[in-house]
């Protein structure tokens, strides 16, 4: 545990420490909630989830690619990969969480008569999907140039798909429209549910595949021998 | 060069030297009250600080380092294969016999693209042994030191490493946004150490280097000589067994360069069985194995 919250804290500290992406990944949701403001605020309120999603994803990408060069040597300094994959993944949903927190703060001021409880388990699965997502895309995608353009791709099919498509469903923040659509419209309790499993699957999936991309990278080779 | 930055690469080079600390620090208080009350300038009164330090030290009889080379014949010029003759230690260090095997290295042959890069290398080195790859550009040093670190597999052979294993790459292996204190915490809690133990144990390691690591510089603005001694320093972390230094001195100045060949002495002093690559062949004697990668045709031609 001691060696997950080491890798935590160091990798929360470099993430605070890049402070032009900071301002860039706290006030793209704030762009994405003013785009719909005047005309559709229930919309505002998909689109602000939707850019902390993005934002979220990118830091991610960008930390997991940036950390390929120093997590072989911890892995021979003692580590072994889940440490590795944990404790970042642990630092990226601290960042997720303090970035959704005054998100939901504008929208509990500045929206009404919409579920308060809902729109927040949108952002905690939004910040539960969003992290692994970008490791995940570091670790198939090692250039960020490509993994930024396919989570542009991602993001865009997010917005313009229609979700009520079976494709749809494919897409990592699906959910967001779901439980959104309950939030807002006040539906039946069917878009929470289906919503809410969408995102426990995807977090569990995401992370897994996280585990599994770390695992053989960082695997000890079978030619190595510590006798 | 001024008063101070004359005074303090004496003190550099007098430590270098192996002076004692409380005769060196006689010295430079000397020569500063001299410069003080004369005004003059240090390079004019003393000449360069090298050259009154190597004074100094013959002056109190301190012995210098021996200059004759030994290259081990078995491993001359030989592509993959390692030499097992031994060369003349540092005049500074005193050498132990070496120990039981760390690193035991069998046949190991790697291919890029259909180029042949190691064919058959083997290497065995000791506790308390230094051993150098040497060979030309592409010959497949880094690619050797990876596969031994475990970072690359090979096409063929094998790797058995008997206890821990410290790994220092050519560049990169150190994280932009942190402080070095910091690298020592992350290193050093996988190696099971305390923040504390870590931070003082990486701060001994980087004193050896003439680095004081203790300041708030993230590791992006550390120059390339420093960054590389914080590379070194996070190889050494935790005492490991075997050190794998994959050219660790590049960007180091010449009296960094110096340190360093005296830090590799007392670990191997220490029992540590080391790989450096290396392409500087004017310390290859005082190493204890040669491995020259360079292929049997670019030898012979």
């Amino acid at each position: 545990m001691t060696k997950i919250l080491t890798v935590a804290e160091l990798a929360l500290r470099e993430i605070l420490r890049r402070r032009s992406v900071l301002v860039i990944l706290t006030l793209l949701p704030l762009a994405f909630y003013f785009s719909r403001r005047e005309d559709h605020l229930g919309q505002s309120i998909r689109f602000v989830c939707l850019g902390i999603g993005w934002a979220l994803s990118t830091a991610a990408l960008f930390a997991g690619s940036a950390a390929r060069g120093i997590e072989p040597r911890l892995r021979l300094s003692g580590y072994r990969p889940h440490h590795l994959h944990l404790g970042r993944l642990v630092a990226l949903w601290t960042v997720g969480v303090g970035l959704s927190v005054p998100y939901f703060a504008l929208i509990r001021f500045d929206q009404h008569d919409v579920r308060y409880g809902a729109i927040a388990l949108i952002m905690m699965l939004t910040v539960a999907v969003a992290a692994p997502f970008g490791l995940a895309l570091s670790a198939v995608v090692p250039r960020e140039l490509e993994g930024t353009l396919v989570l542009l791709t991602v993001v865009g099919l997010q917005m313009i798909m229609d979700p009520a498509g079976a494709a749809s469903r494919l897409l990592p923040f699906w959910f967001s429209r779901e439980i959104g659509t309950y939030a807002i419209d006040h539906t039946d309790g069917g878009y929470l549910t289906r919503g809410l499993m969408h995102g426990i699957v995807l977090t569990l999936a995401l992370t897994a595949l996280v585990a599994v991309a770390s695992g053989i990278r960082l695997r000890q080779r079978s030619h190595l021998k510590f006798m | 060069m001024n008063h101070d930055g004359w005074l303090h690469a004496l003190t550099g080079e007098l430590h270098r030297r192996g002076l004692d600390p409380n005769l060196s620090r006689h010295v430079v208080a000397e020569a500063a009250a001299h410069l003080r009350d004369s005004g003059e300038a240090p390079l004019r009164v003393f000449g360069p600080p090298e050259t009154y330090a190597a004074a100094v030290a013959e002056s109190v009889g301190v012995p210098r380092p021996q200059t004759g080379r030994a290259w081990p014949d078995a491993s001359a010029g030989v592509a993959g294969s390692a030499g097992t003759g031994r060369a003349a230690g540092s005049a500074r260090t005193v050498r132990s016999s070496p120990g039981p095997i760390r690193l035991d290295v069998r046949g190991i042959s790697k291919r890029y693209r259909r180029r042949p890069v190691l064919s058959g290398v083997d290497l065995t080195v000791r506790a308390g042994e230094i051993a150098a790859v040497v060979g030309a550009n592409g010959a497949g040093k880094s690619t050797f030191l990876r596969i031994c670190a475990g970072l690359i597999s090979p096409d063929r052979g094998q790797v058995r490493v008997h206890g821990s294993l410290g790994y220092c790459p050519q560049s990169g292996g150190t994280n932009d946004y942190l402080y070095p204190d910091e690298h020592f915490v992350l290193v050093g809690a996988g190696r099971g150490l305390p923040r504390a133990t870590a931070r003082a144990a990486g701060r001994e390691h980087a004193a050896a280097l003439d680095w004081d690591p203790s300041g708030r510089t993230q590791a992006r603005h550390l120059s390339g000589g420093t960054r590389q001694k914080l590379n070194l320093v996070m190889a050494a972390l935790g005492e490991p067994d075997v050190l794998l230094l994959d050219e660790p001195y590049q960007g180091f100045d010449r009296g960094t360069y110096l340190d360093f060949w005296q830090q590799l002495w007392r670990w191997r002093s220490a029992g540590k069985a080391i790989v450096v690559v290396t392409h500087l062949l004017n310390q290859l004697d005082r190493v204890d194995t040669v491995l020259d990668l360079t292929p049997t045709r670019e030898v012979s031609a």
